[in-house]
């Protein structure tokens, strides 16, 4: 009895709110635009058969249509969210990121036709560190092994990535690749994630790894000083080394303007056939062959926190994840039919 | 180390932080005093109030003349109108000063809280998601004179403790606060708001009364150290504009930020200072686990509820309004009569004189 008074007195009178005024589109019009998504959908399927007639195989994909129809109206009912979604602490938004999915399936499945192998090495649940190979210029291959264990795992998990500073401090980027679940490059965010069992992804060549040149494109840098042996030690969570293998291909790096680079405060400036004479068309990835694989798991978990300060037990591991990342990289060339194939 | 603090001054208390500071202490300490340049917003019975700056030595006397315990130093400037100089004047100098005055062996002073302020950390691209209370270094570069003065601050708290190891200093780095007041409110209040364009920052609010509360439980047997003091939990930009119902447009181009804000300045009259530019273009959160760990206590305000409250505010009336000018005169008058009569004694006696009153001069 008291909750209800109390909750009368410090309620507000209810206001009766008129629909905004806007001018209103007449009747006509307003039926077509409701009906526009039906018809549309109505004229692809019927060409699709008079094709599949015509042709005698597939011609439109109507799954792929529904896709897309799906990803509209999923950005529509994002948008009238409004503000009343939650983000986690790092700035992800699951509900947004899986809207993206379609894209990077499609992406996965019909560009860069990856093939991936071993993802049950990936725990189903629970802290992992997945330690990938870095390569291409822009960090395509992060958003490819982001999409393998999301579209391949039997129990589909958001891969959380690390990104270097310098991409966090880049327009769009900065807030696209939080909210869709990747945080920043430093030890104390990757203690962070995987104290709250996430799946972390980490590039330990960093930018020498995206910048490296066609030439050596096959042969992985220094793999920083081992910091993320010492990181998954202390939170006890198994290493999973991953080789990707098609990344290289997407941007072939003919020559790297250090000069221009230093210009404009970037790590490197590449040169490839297409960028920068054609301008934003040379920003198009080429549709190489990927394999991705998953290897099983470094089990340092074993050894106590306190093994993490060990300089020589660590740069053991992290050249041991090295060597395994490299032999699984010549292996997925020799599986791998071509570049483009 | 006195575990209750029983003589207590207030610096800084004209600022309504420390007047709603003032009043949940006043019932909770024998002796209270109050000190700021400014006429104090609120007057309280329990409290007594002079007029002094932390700038200069007297608040020394101040100290060592009243046998105070315990320091609560709130005269600290993080989100003022007052110019670079002199917010360097009032956080570096007055700190200096009320750290003096409270050092050596002479001292009768065993505790010191000092406020603080979550913009100590900058904010840049390359920063950890969440920074925790060692996080505050001078080798990380800042660009804003407001991130070095704290940090020089905080240095001069440092070597005091160093030199000091009698009395207990707590350090309470708050949040960022959206009282009406404030610059981050101002802006978000803003009904088309600039934002930097392709830059959408995680945010942390603290609560007025989560502030207070804060230091309230840090004088009252508090632990000694630098805790940070936030919200649980983050707010996107965007969420934050869109609830105040405002309509956020990227416009600002994110590199020469000193430009977008003298644009602010001229256009929308609001004076951006240069480490909110940062945290509105990388954002800013702290961990605050520590505090949770040494008071047992965390901001009962999650983030969220923060920014829902200022929206809720800005449709209704403040509901808590601050007392009336006749009641601040009434507190004075009630003041005075007691150090007339009870001379320091909490007893009211009976008035015996006729000429005695408000009237009187």
């Amino acid at each position: 009895m008291i909750e209800r008074t109390e909750r009368r007195r410090q309620s507000r009178e209810a206001k009766i709110v008129s629909p905004r005024q806007t001018m209103r589109l007449p009747a006509p019009v307003r039926r077509l635009r409701r009906k526009a998504p039906l018809y549309a959908m109505q004229g692809i399927a019927e060409l699709s058969t008079r094709l599949k007639q015509m042709t005698g195989h597939d011609v439109i994909d109507l799954n792929r249509v529904m896709d897309v129809v799906q990803f509209v109206y999923k950005q529509q009912e994002l948008a009238r969210r409004g503000p009343d979604y939650a983000v986690d602490d790092f700035g992800f938004d699951p509900q947004w990121t899986e809207s993206f999915l379609p894209l990077f399936k499609a992406l996965y499945r019909d560009y860069w036709r990856v093939e991936t192998t071993g993802v049950h090495h990936v725990p189903a649940e629970g802290r992992a560190l997945l330690v990938s190979n870095h390569a291409g210029v822009l960090p395509w291959d992060g958003t490819m092994i982001k999409t393998s264990v999301f579209a391949e795992h039997p129990n589909p998990r958001h891969v959380r990535a690390l990104v270097a500073g310098l991409f966090m401090g880049m327009p769009v980027l900065s807030w696209f690749l939080r909210r869709t679940g990747q945080t920043v490059g430093h030890p104390d965010d990757t203690r962070r994630l995987l104290e709250r069992d996430e799946l972390v992804l980490v590039f330990p060549e960093g930018v020498r790894g995206t910048g490296k040149k066609f030439k050596d494109r096959y042969r992985l840098r220094r793999f920083g000083r081992g910091g993320f042996v010492a990181t998954a030690i202390r939170a006890g969570a198994p290493i999973i080394p991953v080789s990707v293998v098609g990344s290289e291909e997407i941007y072939p790096m003919v020559a790297d303007l250090n000069p221009v680079a230093r210009l404009i405060g970037l790590p490197y400036f590449p040169v490839t056939p297409f960028w920068p004479w054609l301008g934003p068309l040379g920003m198009i990835p080429l549709p190489s062959k990927w394999r991705i694989q998953f290897h099983p798991p470094v089990h340092v978990e074993r050894h106590p926190p306190e093994a993490a300060d060990d300089q020589h037990l660590v740069m053991a591991i992290a050249d041991d994840v090295r060597n395994t990342i490299q032999k699984g990289i010549y292996e997925n060339l020799k599986l791998r039919r071509g570049v483009f194939l | 180390m006195s575990p209750v603090p029983s003589r207590v001054l207030i610096t800084g208390v004209s600022n309504p932080l420390g007047a709603e500071v003032a009043r949940r202490l006043a019932p909770q300490v024998p002796f209270l005093i109050g000190c700021d340049v400014a006429d104090p917003i609120s007057a309280l019975e329990e409290m007594d109030f002079v007029h002094a700056d932390t700038r200069q030595a007297a608040i020394g006397k101040l100290i060592r003349q009243l046998h105070i315990d315990t320091v609560v130093h709130l005269a600290v400037m993080v989100d003022s109108p007052y110019n670079e100089r002199a917010i360097h004047e009032t956080d570096v100098i007055g700190t200096m000063n009320v750290l003096v005055a409270c050092a050596g062996p002479s001292s009768p002073v065993r505790r010191l809280v000092i406020k603080s302020s979550q913009a100590i950390y900058g904010a840049g691209a390359g920063d950890p998601s969440f920074f925790s209370e060692e996080m505050a270094s001078t080798e990380r570069p800042s660009s804003s004179s407001m991130t070095r003065d704290l940090l020089e601050m905080e240095q001069l708290v440092g070597e005091h403790i160093l030199r000091n190891p009698l009395s207990a200093v707590t350090v309470l780095r708050l949040g960022f606060r959206l009282s009406e007041d404030t610059t981050l409110a101002t802006y978000l209040s803003l009904p088309v708001v600039p934002t930097f364009a392709g830059f959408d920052p995680r945010l942390q609010f603290l609560h007025e009364d989560d502030a207070a509360e804060a230091i309230v439980r840090a004088v009252i047997g508090g632990q000694a150290g630098v805790f940070n003091a936030a919200g649980d939990g983050v707010v996107l930009l965007s969420q934050a504009i869109a609830i105040m119902g405002g309509r956020p447009a990227p416009i600002m181009p994110p590199y020469v930020r000193w430009l977008s804000r003298l644009a602010l300045r001229g256009v929308a009259r609001l004076n951006l200072p240069a480490h909110l530019a940062d945290v509105l273009a990388y954002g800013s959160v702290a961990d605050c686990g520590r505090l949770e760990a040494a008071f047992g206590w965390k901001p009962a305000f999650t983030s969220r509820a923060v920014i829902d409250s200022l929206a809720r505010g800005r449709e209704v009336e403040v509901l808590e309004s601050p007392s009336p000018p006749q009641e601040f005169e009434l507190q004075v008058y009630l003041q005075r009569r007691r150090r007339e009569h009870g001379n320091g004694s909490r007893a009211l006696s009976p008035p015996t004189r006729a000429t005695s009153g408000p009237t009187s001069p």
